[in-house]
């Protein structure tokens, strides 16, 4: 008896390896990081990590406030505000459920609450499409959210604890969105390491609200109404908590390295065959397959293509992609989204390399745009090709349009 | 029988046996940037009096946030927040369940600790309405959301609201020389609604604190008895109403008086009739004429008598045609509605 | 480049914003009628107005349209040629409900500048109630009783027009009576009102104030703090809890005394102040109960002494009380400071009876808008007599 004991013990002590889903490798991270109170309302994709927490609960496995709201807009708000009275949340939301909570979105990183949140990236209505897109978690990326996008379930359940470490840290106390693409990430189960609590609870301590709690032993006014006296100055200390987020996030990675064994290398983006590659592709979320699948190929054929896949869209670690990217004759950014109008009419990604670049010191590479995969579409290997030759044409300088539709019917 | 509602003990808050009992202490204090008269910054004062310290008030969008808390400047003592013009709902339930899960969790002191929510009519009989209804069938939570309706959205320069009475003048309905009546919706009947379409909430109430003793002890109800309950108070507007601020208080006697706002509280299903509205219910005095309370405002200057017998006419018919006077409207019979042109 | 006109009107929140806005107006379209362009403006941030709290509009006009472009101020301009204050007790100061500090009345006039006030005080009383400014200026009062109407009903007594007639005398450069009369013309339609007008311009007189006169306060100031050394999450302390009073005369302690916010005071919102007879109080709890500004500190006897730090002057409490005399409301121009009553009272109550009887005695009435159906119309032909009659 004795010795079974110890065999219990040793395997509550180590990992275990399960086979589940992007949304449910974050609702095993929420268990994990002990979260207190979590709200709900469904909507495809992202609703699968809610039914698998609704399980977790009912089977005590994970002891929370789990409510099922009226509306996005009641989710996120219920959640802001169980945060400011010192619970850890989650939530999440996909489309237009994320943009029915965009009043909620808006008004919790000033209050500095460090909400952990998922999008399971869906396309805009309209047209309805459960696909994804990643216009929806894009359009907080101005607010002073931390936005980042994973391409495993593995990367999902790691980067929530790393999500609730960095943003309940008291020097940034921002909310955090983790994008997951709808269908390729939630839907699809994967073999997931799932850390010890033990580790968990070393690597990630508990929320501490601070001077901050609401709480009649800690009187404060959260959130009077400001004027041009004001907001210019509460906007500067938003601006001076993004700015801490890098280093703090460094920090995590590697203690998370330390701890779990497990490395991302450069937190903020992948590269892959880049070392002695001549032109690189770039994206977010899972459009890594297809890619890496692509480049292995035409690697064989003897074409030096590499590939960045940007993590942390927020914050957005320009100086370090400007110079990674000053190695190559040319980019192309694939953008998952659309930003009608912008300029070059180019994706949101693509946009903010360029930006990215405009200001860095070094080589500036041209960059194309590349419209690919929307509302779910499947992008092909043969679609990464066709986007490859194009960015060939730019390094030899030959005139094309700088944002191209991949994968249309024309 | 076995218990389906988890619920953490209230504070057990007695009533105040008498307006010389009610404590001095205060935790909403002066300073806030109000209206000379205003009614409402009274309701939170009294709000606060009845809820006592160990309270968290969540605020949301109008003339209780913008006026009495502007940024760097406070009239609250105990903890105070604000929250969006919709989410009174909302912020009751997320204080409520972080409580209730820290401390379960030992990761709180445990105490019972007031929740209450505030908003204005345009944030809880208009934008938040939804929210609200949700918080009141959450059984688990102890939470208080309290309506303080001053009938316009006062905050914004008085816009009409779904709780504007049937023909006031406000900045969106301004009479004109085609049409006098801009408004013609009959003000929406919040508590009567909470109360009838959440029969687990244990209490619904209406007050006004020109009859302040009551108004307390009716929100040191609410605080006490266990889950999310409901208050709507009626709070008289010098500036929306456009009266003298000195006849606040008169205002809201008048309302009550006339019929147009009736007192009640509905505990655990049970409706009582309370304070004046009671002895006009039970035939002790007489309804005053609205005439006598719509004559006192400007914004219904512009009434003609048809206007003001039409007003009466809707007034008698909540209490002498209604199933439930003053309370539920529904009726024996389909009448004819005439509004004049 | 040519000149450039600004002139402020200083008005009372929601009482007064129908009033100050027709004047303003009206002033464009006078400087209008002689080809100079203008524009007309409110000061955004006293906006939403609270009934009472002081507010701005704002009249600029150039002589051409881009002197008119260099003066255009989205707030307030930096100096006015003229400040008119619709309200007499406004000569106490200006603090805004959107901002922080007191600023006196006469703080944006030029050297030499004019005053505009509408009152039935003499020049006298009204200079001692306004700070002393480093720089002489003229004051020009235009007699009457203060129009105050409400949000909805406007009390048409002709302050607006007698104001605009007093400019064209004082300013003439801006523009002519005749100008003046031609836009009251055109805007109301009214040859009554372009009369009264002209009877204005006719009377207005000034009065020289030299630096060594007014009130020699200065005035409270608020330092802005910088964005590293606010709270972080949009959170400020509390206000904390109060404590108890202390008797003046025993030093016995006990009642209670908020603590209040530290940062607005009703200073300048108070038109008129209750006086409180503290023989005759029954100590019902009325008045200090039904304070929506929490104003009455409670005494250790158990009175309620209207704090003056938080009184907005609303009159509830006169109201509520049921005590005949004992609450008054009294015009605030009758008081020189914000002492405590019942301090006053505890020190020596004889003196006290007499400073309250005199005080009780020279109220003046006043109405804060629309008490009821009628009332306007009972008002305007005794401000019109003053019109006539000067």
């Amino acid at each position: 008896m004795a010795q079974l004991a110890t065999v219990l013990e040793d395997q509550r002590q180590t990992d275990e390896t399960a086979l589940i889903t992007g949304s449910e490798a974050i609702a095993v991270a929420c268990k994990l990081a002990d979260v207190d109170v979590i709200t709900a309302y469904p909507i495809r994709p992202y609703d699968t990590v809610m039914q698998y927490v609704s399980k977790l609960v009912s089977n005590g496995e994970l002891d929370c406030e789990y409510i099922v709201a009226e509306g996005e807009h009641s989710q996120f708000e219920i959640v802001k505000h169980a945060c400011a009275a010192g619970a850890r949340v989650f939530c999440g939301s996909s489309g237009v459920g994320w943009m029915y909570a965009m009043e909620a979105l808006t008004v919790t990183p000033a209050l500095r609450v460090p909400m952990v949140a998922m999008v399971g990236n869906r396309a805009l209505d309209d047209p309805g499409a459960f696909g994804v897109e990643h216009n929806d978690a894009l359009t907080v990326r101005d607010l002073g959210w931390q936005l980042v996008w994973v391409d495993t379930a593995q990367e999902a359940l790691d980067t929530a604890l790393i999500a609730y470490r960095v943003s309940e840290d008291r020097r940034i106390f921002l909310p955090c969105a983790i994008s997951c693409d709808g269908a390729f990430l939630t839907h699809s189960q994967a073999l997931v390491q799932i850390p010890s609590q033990k580790k968990v609870n070393e690597f990630l301590p508990r929320y501490n609200r601070a001077d901050l709690l609401l709480h009649p032993d800690n009187p404060i006014t959260v959130a009077p109404q400001g004027n041009e006296d004001w907001v210019m100055e509460i906007r500067r200390q938003n601006y001076a908590a993004m700015e801490r987020v890098s280093d703090v996030l460094r920090e995590a990675y590697d203690h998370f390295e330390r701890i779990f064994g497990r490395s991302y290398g450069n937190p903020f983006f992948e590269e892959f065959e880049t070392d002695d590659a001549d032109i690189v592709l770039m994206g977010m979320g899972t459009l890594s397959t297809p890619v890496k699948v692509a480049i292995r190929k035409m690697r064989k054929e003897g074409k030096k293509v590499g590939f960045v896949r940007m993590r942390w869209f927020r914050p957005f670690a320009a100086a370090e992609l400007a110079e990674c990217l000053s190695r190559f004759s040319a980019v192309g950014v694939v953008d998952r989204d659309y930003s009608f109008g912008s300029p070059y009419m180019s994706g949101v990604l693509a946009t903010e390399v360029r930006s990215a670049l405009y200001s860095a010191p070094g080589k500036k590479p041209p960059v194309v745009g590349f419209i690919a995969g929307l509302g779910g579409r499947e992008v092909t290997v043969p679609d990464v090709e066709r986007i490859t030759e194009g960015v060939y044409n730019a390094a030899q300088g030959r005139p094309q349009p700088l944002t191209q539709w991949i994968g249309l019917r024309e | 029988m076995a218990t389906y509602v988890q619920i953490d003990p209230t504070q057990k808050l007695e009533p105040f046996k008498a307006v010389k009992k009610i404590p001095l202490e205060e935790y909403f204090t002066s300073g806030h940037r109000t209206c000379q008269g205003c009614e409402s910054a009274l309701v939170m004062k009294m709000m606060a009096k009845a809820a006592g310290p160990r309270t968290i008030v969540l605020g949301s969008t109008g003339c209780m946030y913008v006026a009495n808390t502007t940024y760097y400047s406070t009239s609250w003592v105990v903890p105070w927040m604000h929250t969006q013009l919709g989410s009174s709902g909302s912020a009751a339930l997320g204080t409520a369940a972080a409580l209730k899960a820290l401390m379960r969790k030992g990761k709180m002191k445990k105490e019972p600790i007031n929740v209450i929510a505030f908003c204005g009519d345009g944030g809880g009989a208009d934008m938040g309405v939804g929210a609200i209804s949700a918080t009141l069938t959450h059984p688990d939570y102890n939470c208080l959301i309290l309506l303080y309706d001053n009938e316009s959205y006062a905050n914004t320069d008085i816009q009409l609201s779904g709780s504007t009475p049937w023909g006031a003048n406000t900045t969106f309905s301004t009479p004109g020389k085609m049409k006098r009546i801009m408004h013609r919706r009959w003000k929406k009947n919040m508590a009567g609604m909470m109360a009838a379409g959440h029969p687990e909430c244990r209490y619904v109430a209406t007050i006004c604190m020109s009859y302040g003793l009551a108004g307390m002890n009716s929100i040191r109800k609410a605080l006490t008895i266990g889950g999310p309950t409901f208050i709507h108070s009626l709070d008289p507007c010098p500036k929306g109403w456009d009266y003298d601020p000195y006849q606040s208080h008169e205002m809201g006697e008048l309302a009550v008086n006339t019929g147009v706002w009736p007192l009640y509280e509905v505990e655990d299903g049970v409706l009582k009739l309370t304070g004046r509205t009671q002895q006009i219910a039970a035939g002790k005095i007489k309804r005053q004429p609205v005439r006598d309370y719509l004559l006192k405002q400007g914004r219904f200057a512009h009434f003609t008598n048809d206007d003001i017998d039409y007003f009466q006419s809707k007034v008698d018919a909540m209490w002498e045609k209604w199933l439930v006077p003053g309370v539920i409207p529904f009726r024996r019979e389909v009448e004819e509605d005439h509004p004049p042109a | 480049m040519g000149r450039l006109f600004a002139i402020e009107i200083i008005y009372r929140g929601i009482y007064q914003k129908t009033l100050a806005s027709r004047i303003s107006r009206a002033i464009v379209l006078a400087a209008h009628q002689e080809g100079k362009p203008g524009i007309s403006f409110g000061r955004y941030g006293d906006s939403p107005e609270r009934n009472g709290i002081p507010a701005k509009n704002f009249a600029i006009v150039g002589t051409d349209q881009e002197t008119l472009e260099q003066g255009m101020a989205k707030y307030e301009p930096k100096e006015v040629d003229i400040t008119i204050a619709v309200d007499d007790t406004l000569f106490k100061g200006v603090e805004s409900w959107a901002w922080y500090g007191l600023q006196p009345v006469n703080k944006l006039l030029k050297p030499g500048g004019t005053l505009i006030v509408t009152s039935r005080e003499t020049p006298e009383a009204l200079i001692k109630m306004a700070h002393r400014k480093e720089t002489p200026y003229q004051l020009a009062i235009v007699k009457g009783t203060p129009s105050f109407s409400g949000l909805w009903v406007y009390k048409d007594d002709h302050t607006d027009v007698r104001i605009l007639g007093a400019i064209a005398k004082l300013l003439p450069e801006l523009f002519s009576l005749k100008s003046v009369q031609k836009a009251i013309v055109n805007e109301w339609k009214d040859p009554v009102k372009a009369e009264s007008a002209a009877r204005s311009c006719e009377r207005i007189s000034t009065t020289e104030v030299m630096p060594n006169q007014g009130n020699p306060e200065i005035p409270y100031k608020f330092e802005f703090p910088k964005w590293h050394e606010m709270g972080e999450g949009i959170a400020i302390p509390s206000i904390p809890a109060g404590r108890a009073v202390e008797d003046p005369v025993s030093h016995a302690t006990g009642g209670f005394r908020p603590d209040r916010n530290p940062t607005f005071k009703k200073f300048t919102t108070r038109t008129m102040r209750p006086v409180v007879n503290f023989d005759t109080c029954i100590k019902c709890t009325l008045c200090w109960l039904q304070c929506p500004d929490s104003c009455f500190d409670v005494t250790p006897e158990g009175l309620y002494d209207a704090n003056m730090q938080a009184c907005c002057g609303c009159g509830v409490c006169e109201a509520v009380c049921p005590v005949k005399d004992c609450v008054t409301m009294v015009n605030e121009s009758e008081f020189g400071d914000n002492a405590s009553q019942w301090e006053d009272w505890k020190k020596d109550k004889a003196a006290y009876k007499i400073w309250l009887e005199d005080k009780i005695k020279t109220r003046s009435e006043r109405s804060h808008g629309f008490r009821y159906r009628g009332q306007y119309e009972e008002q305007i032909p005794e401000m019109l007599r003053i019109a006539r009659e000067g």
